[in-house]
């Protein structure tokens, strides 16, 4: 009896670690077939090098920060590939500095939706019942408030800086996000492989860890995906209200707020910082849909 | 209810050379391979074969609703009552369409339309075809679920009130509705209870009878085919490997997989030997065997099956079979 | 039906109550005294004292949300600590020009969104639904205040055609209406061209044709009021998202509505009106949702069924 049980078990890891990279190929190979996923994925990797390495491509201080009067306003020429705004400073090295806010905050934010969120949704769909249905009545009452306005309230109260804005963001996200996970778990937790593993003695929290969150991922990674798009687009909303990163730290937000008084007549004010919004966040969501594309088995067919 | 004429000159239906596939990005499925049906008026023909082997693909070409745009019908002629499907215009087909052919599907929970009352979704076939006002439509919708055995103050209720079988009856009712001269009926049992299973087919029996309608009855259940066929052909893979009467088929079969799909019943007289299952899985329709699409499963295989398809070898009037153990014999090689 | 109605009004009230809740909550923590944004430069200990109690915050905090509450329920949403005008005025006022950007904008989105999303739907490998799809993905990536910017750049500076402040007439309302509708309507439109794709793959689509109903009939009859259910839902969920878009839009065209309303007050420390602009918005989501929730009901039979005591 124990050597049969003992045979499943290796029988079935090894049946297990063959579907799962099979399935990863497969999983990327359907990725890698639809284009605009594809070139999503390269222009946010860019962005993300472009981030990481601001420093090498632009200086801080004397170029994004330091101001600089009589340079004011020059269009784009070929000392500044973007022009400089109305204090002086250069474009270019704004904006490249700028996305490393964008990504650090976007980022962190989506991570405490995911942890917090995560936590209550995973528990709400494992456990169900009344466990259920308190936690998803709180989080359906957030789900009135539009999450700028939650994030709003957060930081009216509190004040604006990094920290507060990425935990006000975060928890805007965190109901929506309890959703996503809840129903994922509760998808999973329903299939046969769940009793099958129960049937030969796996506990609570190994099936939780090894089976339920592995096959959770897929939909998780999605919406991550989705929700850092969001995110980003959240703090350049807020910024660009006054309620966000203020000057003089280059954010993209903000650079549209305080250039809006000028663009009349220097349209490239307005135009370098919403392309980069608007193409990082393009490049999150042609990712997004490819990712869930590409996770969808029903499309196969 | 109107009941169609009794004696249509010629077959109701006639396949001929059939060939279908399903293209998408990187494979070809080859779903239906040079098939040929004949069902004279009246007479009802049974189509058996595994989940996949081409079935249900065979009939939707009949109402050429073969899905696009990977669905393609590389060549071929599916002639009713003379007239070649293939070739109508769309609105020729629409006419045809629940008319002269219908179509009763296999899974009943999903084919009917969970926001339109039964009424109305078995009313809409007789409006259009009869051209009859919504009113005395709908009165005869409520005589057709009479006749299916559903009581007729039902018919402005939706389908998530009824259950499986009772669904699967409103679908029959939508099917017949404007007596066609061919009905299909793709495994129309099989998502059912069994004891409703007997009910719907007696249903399907008393009604084809009444409305004179040839059937094609799409099944893998051989006991359905005895209780309501008169003709069978076996599918393997979408080829035709069999073809005969009841009599030809149940006591005379001759080929190795049609042997199968019998000895897999399990026997309840010998009930200590083992079932005796088909040894193998169905091939892979992107990529099928060569020759003979059964050879690697065949008990009987020759060098020659692996190389070669067989052409089709009469063995009688009604009977013929194709398989290379009859290459030069009628006699039974099983 | 109407059992449905009254249900889902009373089950409204606990919603917004947990949402006041919420929101007083979190204002109750800013840190800082009140007083002295209203006293400024006449702050004394003494003063401070006795507006504290003049206004009620030397009370415990439930007693606090309690007559807040109360207070809400009669109309009155406290007194500004800047202007010292009722808030519900200064409300009133403003909220009529946010109730019509955001009508504006839902109506683009709608009326344009959901046809151009079933037509592209019904015809998926067709040159109008590839170009349709490439729009909605540019659609839903595109930021309201950069659309906004971009919008005033061409249509009022450039061509000078419609005004790009304010909000008078019906001109003044397009740009608005435009650039926060942009991004939903891309959303509606997605959402409904693959719930249209989604639908036509489904069996009785394929009973329906078998009848022999008509192509035009099959959409017309059988696909439209079954697609509809998921985009009413999203239509429904981007109501709140609209409402938290109108902030930005406002902000761009100048616009004296409520999103303004609430920047402002945020910036001046100016709690009760913060507190009355997110009530009042809050309000509105619930009431949004209400409809959505009987709009639906009312397409799908099973829902219908369920609260008119038929047949379940």
């Amino acid at each position: 009896m124990e050597d049969t049980a003992k045979k499943i078990t290796t029988k079935k890891e090894f049946f297990k670690q063959y579907k799962k990279k099979s399935r990863l190929q497969e999983i990327w190979k359907m990725f890698l077939k639809n284009k605009l996923a594809v070139i999503g994925l390269i222009i946010f990797i860019i962005i993300v090098l472009v981030a990481i390495t601001a420093p090498l491509i632009a200086n801080y201080d004397n170029e994004a920060i330091k101001i600089n009067v009589p340079n004011r306003l020059k269009s784009p020429n070929s000392e500044h590939i973007l022009g400089t705004d109305e204090l002086g400073r250069d474009i270019f090295a704004r904006i490249v500095h700028g996305s490393r806010i964008s990504l650090i905050v976007g980022l962190s934010s989506v991570a405490v939706a995911l942890f917090i969120g995560g936590a209550f949704g995973a528990i709400a769909g494992f456990f169900g019942g009344t466990v259920d249905n308190i936690i998803m009545r709180c989080m359906d009452v957030f789900l009135c408030l539009p999450d700028v306005l939650l994030a709003l309230a957060i930081l009216a109260a509190f004040g604006t800086n990094l920290v507060n804005m990425t935990i006000a963001i975060g928890l805007s996200f965190t109901p929506k996000f309890s959703r996503v996970v809840r129903s994922a778990v509760m998808t999973v937790r329903g299939i046969e492989y769940v009793e099958a593993a129960r049937a030969i003695g796996a506990t609570n929290v190994q099936i939780i860890t090894k089976h339920i969150l592995i096959n959770c991922i897929g939909p998780i990674i999605v919406q991550v995906t989705l929700y850092v798009a969001s995110a980003i687009l959240t703090i350049s909303s807020l910024s660009f209200i006054g309620l966000g990163i203020q000057a003089p730290i280059p954010e993209w937000g903000n650079m549209l707020a305080s250039g809006r008084a000028f663009m009349r007549d220097h349209a490239y004010i307005v135009m370098a910082p919403g392309l980069a919004i608007f193409i990082t966040i393009l490049s999150l969501n042609l990712l997004g849909d490819g990712l869930r594309d590409a996770l969808d088995p029903r499309l196969k067919q | 209810m109107d009941i169609k004429k009794v004696n249509i000159e010629g077959n109701t239906l006639e396949i001929r050379n059939l060939v279908i596939e399903y293209v998408s990005d990187d494979e070809v499925v080859k779903a239906v391979n040079n098939v040929n049906i004949i069902i004279g008026s009246g007479k009802t023909l049974g189509l058996v074969g595994e989940t996949g082997a081409g079935k249900t693909t065979t009939a939707l070409s009949i109402l050429n609703l073969v899905p696009g745009p990977q669905g393609k019908i590389v060549s071929g002629e599916v002639l009713l009552e003379g007239k070649n499907v293939l070739t109508m215009s769309e609105h020729e087909l629409e006419e045809l369409r629940g008319d002269k052919v219908a179509m009763i599907f296999q899974d009943p929970m999903t084919s009917l339309n969970p926001v339109l009352t039964v009424g109305d979704q078995i009313a809409e076939g007789l409006e259009i075809h009869r051209k009859i006002s919504k009113k005395e439509a709908l009165k005869q919708a409520k005589e057709m679920l009479e006749l299916v055995g559903i009581p007729a103050d039902r018919a402005g209720e939706y389908p998530y009130q009824f259950s499986g079988g009772m669904k699967q009856r409103v679908v029959i009712a939508i099917a017949l509705a404007c007596s066609p001269d061919l009905l299909i009926a793709d495994e129309p049992t099989t998502a059912l209870d069994v004891t409703i299973q007997a009910q719907v087919l007696l249903l399907i029996n008393k009604l084809k009878k009444k409305y004179h309608m040839s059937m094609l009855m799409i099944t893998h259940d051989l006991g359905i085919v005895a209780e309501v066929c008169d003709e069978v052909s076996v599918v393997y893979a979408g080829h035709i490997i069999e073809h005969g009467t009841l009599e030809d088929i149940f006591d005379n079969l001759r080929h190795p997989y049609t042997k199968g799909l019998f000895d897999a019943l399990p026997n309840i007289e010998a009930r200590r030997s083992e079932l005796k299952p088909i040894k193998g899985l169905m091939p892979d329709p992107t990529n099928l065997p060569s020759g003979c699409p059964f050879h690697p499963r065949c008990d009987y295989v020759m060098d020659v099956c692996t190389k070669v398809l067989p052409e089709n070898k009469w063995l009688s009037d009604t009977h013929r079979v194709q398989c290379h153990l009859y290459k030069d014999t009628n006699n039974s090689m099983l | 039906m109407i059992k449905y109605i009254i249900k889902r009004l009373i089950y409204m009230i606990p919603v917004i109550l947990a949402l006041t809740f919420v929101v007083f909550t979190i204002m109750y923590f800013t840190p800082g005294d009140p007083t002295a944004v209203i006293l400024g430069n006449e702050y004394t200990e003494e003063a401070s004292m006795q507006l504290k109690q003049e206004l009620g915050l030397d009370k415990s905090f439930i007693v606090q949300f309690f007559n807040y509450v109360k207070n809400l329920i009669r109309g009155d949403f406290g007194i500004s600590y800047i202007s010292r005008a009722p808030v519900s005025e200064q409300l009133l006022g403003r909220f009529p020009n946010t109730f019509k950007v955001v009508a504006g904008a839902m109506l683009f989105c709608v009326c344009l969104g959901v046809p151009i999303g079933v037509l592209s739907g019904t015809k998926p490998y067709s040159l109008f639904s590839n170009i349709t799809m490439i729009i909605g993905l540019l659609g839903v990536s595109l930021p309201i205040f950069w659309l906004g910017l971009l919008l005033i750049l061409l249509f009022s500076v450039n061509l000078g055609w419609l005004p790009s402040s304010g909000i008078d007439g019906f001109p003044s309302l397009i740009l608005p209406s435009v650039a926060l509708g942009a991004n939903y309507m891309a959303n509606i439109m997605r959402t409904t061209r693959s719930s249209m794709l989604e639908v036509i793959r489904q069996d009785y689509i394929r009973t329906a044709k078998a009848k022999g109903v008509s192509q035009r009939n099959v959409i017309r009859k059988h696909a439209l009021q079954n697609a509809m259910m998921p985009t009413i839902t999203v239509i429904g969920m981007n109501i709140g998202a609209l409402l938290g878009g109108v902030v930005l839009t406002e902000t761009v065209f100048s616009i004296p509505g409520t999103g303004r309303f609430l920047v402002e007050s945020i910036n001046k420390r100016d709690t009760p009106c913060v507190l009355g602009c997110l009530v009042i918005m809050a309000i509105c989501v619930a009431i949004s949702n209400l409809i959505v929730d009987l709009i639906y009901a009312y397409i799908d039979p099973r829902i219908k069924a369920q609260y008119s005591g038929g047949r379940s």
